[in-house]
C-alpha cells in the first residue's frame, strides 16, 4: 500500500513558543541560552537567525554579533506542554504520530485515513490552520510517501511553507538538492562526498553499490538509499521514548583525559543513581560530545541485557564514549543519555551468584549514603580530576 | 461545428481512490498518474496548486509527464485567495516565478483564482481583488466567485474590461451559492466547473461528501442544451473540469460529456 506521511515542522521551536507566550517578543531577535558560564545557543527566532545567530554558538558571540536580542533562559517544562498541544490537534487525523526530536517535529501517517479523509495535503492543511487558529504557532507541512523525503521537503522550505512530493517522485525530488540537505549523513561522510566533487544527491544516486562502497564501505548501501530517497522506517507512534539525559560543561575546553574521564565518572554515577531510584535498567548509552568549535559528535553503546549496575553502565558508557571521541579538539561539554529503559524486575537465580549479590548490596549501600549525604558523599576514586 | 477548442478534463488527477474505482490500474504510484491520464484526457486543472505555492522545479517534472499538446489550468494558491497573507504581493511574485515553466511551454491555458464562500462583495474586498488582478496581469486568468453578491453587470463589465473569464459553475441548487451563469467576459476562454449537484453533501464539510455525485446522461445534455452554445461553441478555447472527484466519477462523466458532445458534432 502506498504510504502518505505528513511532517509538520514548527522551525526555531523553542523561540516560536515563547513568542506564542509572550507576543510582545513576535517580530525581535530572540535568542535562548541557558544561564551558567560559557553557555552556547539553544535555540533563536527567525529574526536572530537572519543576524547570523545559530544554534550552539557561544552565547558571548551570539551577544556581540545580535546586541538587540532578547535573551531567555530554555524552559524544557513549557516545550514539552507545547508538544503534548501539538500532539492533541493531530490526533483527529491519526494515532500513528512520531515526536520525531521532541522539538516541535512531528510525523503522521495517514496511510490508512485517506479514504475518511480525503486528500492528504487537504488533511496537512487543515492541521496547519487548526494548529495555527488554537495554538498560534505556524508550522511547515510537507507530504510525502515517507519519513525521509518529508523531512528533506521540510528543509526545503524552511522556515515557512509546505511542499508536497508524490510516490514515485522521491528520487526525482532529491535528484537536484545538495548532499548537505539529506538526513543521516556523518559529518565526515559529506566531506568526502565533497571531496569526490558529488555535490548533488543525483549524482550519488547515479553510483553503482560497488562503487559507493569503495569509499563508504558498509554505509555505502544506506548512503545510496537516501540520496534515492528510500526509507522504510515506520512512523514510531505512541509516547516519546523515556530517557535520562545528564550534561557536564567543562569550566574551559579541555583535551585533558584524565579531566574527561572524571566527568564521565561523576555522570554515570549521577545518572546510575536516578536509574535504580525509578527502579529501571537501560540497554542503551548514549554519548554527545561538543567540541569547541561547536561541532557535535553523537554515538551510542548498546548491550543485550538491561544492566543497572553502576560498574556495567561505566563500561557501556565508555564505550559510546571511545565512539565519540575522535578528534584532537578540545571539549566544551559533554552529555551522558540513558535510554532503552525497561522495568528491572529481579528474579532470583536457581543458581547463587555470590559475586552478583555482593556487587548488588554494595550498589545498594552506595545509593543509600548518596541519598542521605547528596552525590558527593561517597565517590569512585576515577571522577575525581588530578 | 468542430469540437477541437473544447477541452474537457477533471478537477486533480492524482487520487489514490481512482485505483480502487479502476480508472487507474492496479499498483500505480501517484507520479505515473499524470502520464496516464493524459493518455486519456487533454488537459486537467491542478488543485494542489492551492494548497502548496508553485515551484519550477515540481512544474518541470510534471511537464516531462504530458504531451506536447496537453494543455493546464493551474489554481492560485490560498495564501491569495483564502488566507491572504500580508505578504500577498510577495507571493504573486512567487507565483509568477513558479508557473514559469508552464507560460514558456505554451501549457498554461488558465489560472483559476478561486474565491472563498465567504468572500462577498465589500468595499474592501473589491479593493482586493482589483489589487490582486492587478498583480497577476499578463497571466490567462479566470474567476470563480462563490458568494452570490458578485452577480452583477458592473462585475461582469470590470472583468471584461480587462479580458479575465468568468468562471461558470454546475453545483446545487441552494441559496448563497453563486448562480450558474452564460455571461462570457472573455471571448478568449470560458472556464466551467461541474462540482456536481450533491445537496446534502455540499455543506458538511467533507470533500468525500461534497463532490460525491454522478451526472446522468441527460443532466449533461440538459446542460449543454443550455449553455453550450453561449459557452462552448463561440468562444476561442473553452476548459470544462469536472471536480466531482470521489469514487472517479469525474473522469467518467468527463468522457461521458466528450462523447455526448461528439454526438452533437455528428
Amino acid at each position: 500500500m502506498e504510504r502518505t506521511i505528513i511532517h509538520i515542522n514548527i522551525a526555531d521551536f523553542a523561540a516560536s513558543v515563547e513568542q506564542v507566550v509572550d507576543s510582545s517578543l513576535r517580530g525581535r531577535p530572540l535568542i535562548i541560552a541557558p544561564s551558567v558560564p560559557r553557555a552556547v545557543v539553544y535555540d533563536m527566532s527567525d529574526e536572530a537567525y537572519r543576524q547570523g545567530i545559530r544554534k550552539g554558538m557561544p552565547l558571548n558571540r551570539a551577544c556581540r554579533r545580535c546586541r538587540d536580542a532578547v535573551q531567555l533562559i530554555p524552559r524544557s517544562g513549557l516545550y514539552a506542554r507545547a508538544m503534548a498541544a501539538l500532539q492533541k490537534e493531530m490526533l483527529p487525523y491519526s494515532p500513528v504520530i512520531e515526536q520525531a526530536e521532541g522539538d516541535g517535529h512531528f510525523f503522521v501517517d495517514i496511510s490508512g485515513s485517506r479514504k475518511l479523509l480525503g486528500l492528504s495535503p487537504d488533511v496537512a492543511w487543515r492541521i496547519r490552520k487548526q494548529v495555527t487558529g488554537n495554538l498560534g504557532l505556524r508550522p511547515i507541512w510537507t507530504v510525502a510517501p515517507n519519513k525521509l523525503v518529508a523531512k528533506v521537503a521540510s528543509r526545503v522550505v524552511k522556515p515557512q511553507g509546505e511542499y508536497i512530493v508524490a510516490d514515485g517522485d522521491e528520487a526525482a525530488f532529491l535528484k537536484p538538492l545538495p548532499v548537505t540537505i539529506l538526513p543521516g549523513l556523518l559529518p565526515r561522510e559529506k566531506e568526502q562526498l565533497r571531496e569526490f566533487q558529488l555535490h548533488r544527491a543525483g549524482q550519488v544516486a547515479d553510483l553503482s553499490l560497488a562503487q559507493l562502497r569503495a569509499a563508504f564501505g558498509s554505509r555505502a548501501s544506506l548512503i545510496r538509499a537516501t540520496a534515492k530517497g528510500e526509507d522504510q522506517q515506520p512512523v514510531a507512534a505512541g509516547e516519546v521514548q523515556p530517557r535520562l539525559e545528564e550534561s557536564r560543561l567543562f569550566a574551559e575546553d579541555s583535551n585533558d583525559k584524565r579531566q574527561v574521564e572524571a566527568v564521565l565518572v561523576s555522570l554515570v554515577e549521577a545518572l546510575s543513581s536516578r536509574l535504580r531510584r525509578r527502579r529501571q535498567r537501560t540497554r542503551r548509552a548514549g554519548i554527545c560530545l561538543e567540541y569547541s568549535d561547536g561541532r557535535r559528535c553523537w554515538r551510542q553503546a548498546t548491550c543485550k541485557e538491561p544492566v543497572d549496575d553502576e560498574g556495567d553502565l561505566l563500561v557501556l558508557a565508555r564505550l559510546a564514549f571511545v565512539r565519540a571521541w575522535i578528534r584532537r579538539v578540545r571539549l566544551r561539554s559533554l552529555t551522558l543519555v540513558f535510554d532503552l529503559l525497561t522495568l528491572a524486575i529481579r528474579q532470583h537465580s536457581l543458581l547463587s551468584q555470590p559475586g552478583q549479590e555482593k556487587r548488588r548490596s554494595l550498589q545498594a549501600a552506595l545509593d543509600q549514603i548518596r541519598e542521605q549525604h547528596g552525590a558527593a558523599g561517597i565517590r569512585r576514586g576515577s571522577a575525581l580530576p588530578g | 461545428m468542430s469540437h477541437n477548442h473544447i477541452h474537457i478534463g477533471t478537477s486533480g488527477f492524482s487520487y489514490t481512490e481512482w485505483i480502487e474505482a479502476g480508472f487507474y490500474p492496479k499498483g500505480t504510484k501517484s507520479a505515473e498518474m499524470l502520464g496516464l491520464y493524459a493518455s486519456i484526457f487533454g488537459t486537467a486543472e491542478l488543485n494542489y496548486t492551492w494548497y502548496q505555492m508553485v515551484r519550477t522545479e515540481a512544474m518541470e517534472r510534471m511537464l516531462a509527464r504530458v504531451p506536447g499538446d496537453f494543455l493546464f489550468a493551474a489554481k492560485l494558491t490560498r495564501t491569495m485567495t483564502h488566507e491572504q497573507d500580508a505578504d500577498w504581493r510577495r507571493q504573486t511574485a512567487l507565483y509568477r516565478q513558479g508557473i514559469q515553466p508552464l507560460v514558456q511551454g505554451g501549457k498554461l491555458a488558465a489560472v483559476l483564482v478561486q474565491l472563498p464562500p465567504n468572500f462577498d462583495r465589500t468595499a474592501g474586498n473589491r479593493a482586493y481583488l482589483g489589487a490582486l488582478l492587478d498583480e497577476l496581469a499578463g497571466l490567462p486568468l479566470a474567476v470563480e466567485f462563490r458568494h452570490a453578491s458578485w452577480a452583477r453587470d458592473s462585475v461582469f463589465r470590470e472583468l471584461e474590461k480587462r479580458r479575465i473569464t468568468l468562471v461558470t459553475v454546475d453545483e446545487p441548487d441552494l441559496p448563497g451559492l453563486f448562480p450558474g451563469l452564460d455571461v462570457v467576459t472573455n471571448p478568449d476562454l470560458t472556464y466551467i466547473r461541474l462540482h456536481g449537484r450533491n445537496q446534502a453533501g455540499w455543506r458538511t464539510g467533507n470533500m468525500q461528501k461534497k463532490f460525491d455525485y454522478d451526472y446522468s446522461p441527460r443532466e449533461l445534455e440538459d446542460w449543454l442544451a443550455r449553455y453550450g452554445k453561449t459557452l462552448l461553441e463561440k468562444p476561442k478555447q473553452s476548459l470544462v473540469f469536472f471536480n466531482n472527484h470521489v469514487r472517479a466519477q469525474a473522469p467518467a462523466n468527463a468522457s461521458l460529456f466528450r462523447k455526448i458532445l461528439a454526438g452533437n458534432e455528428k
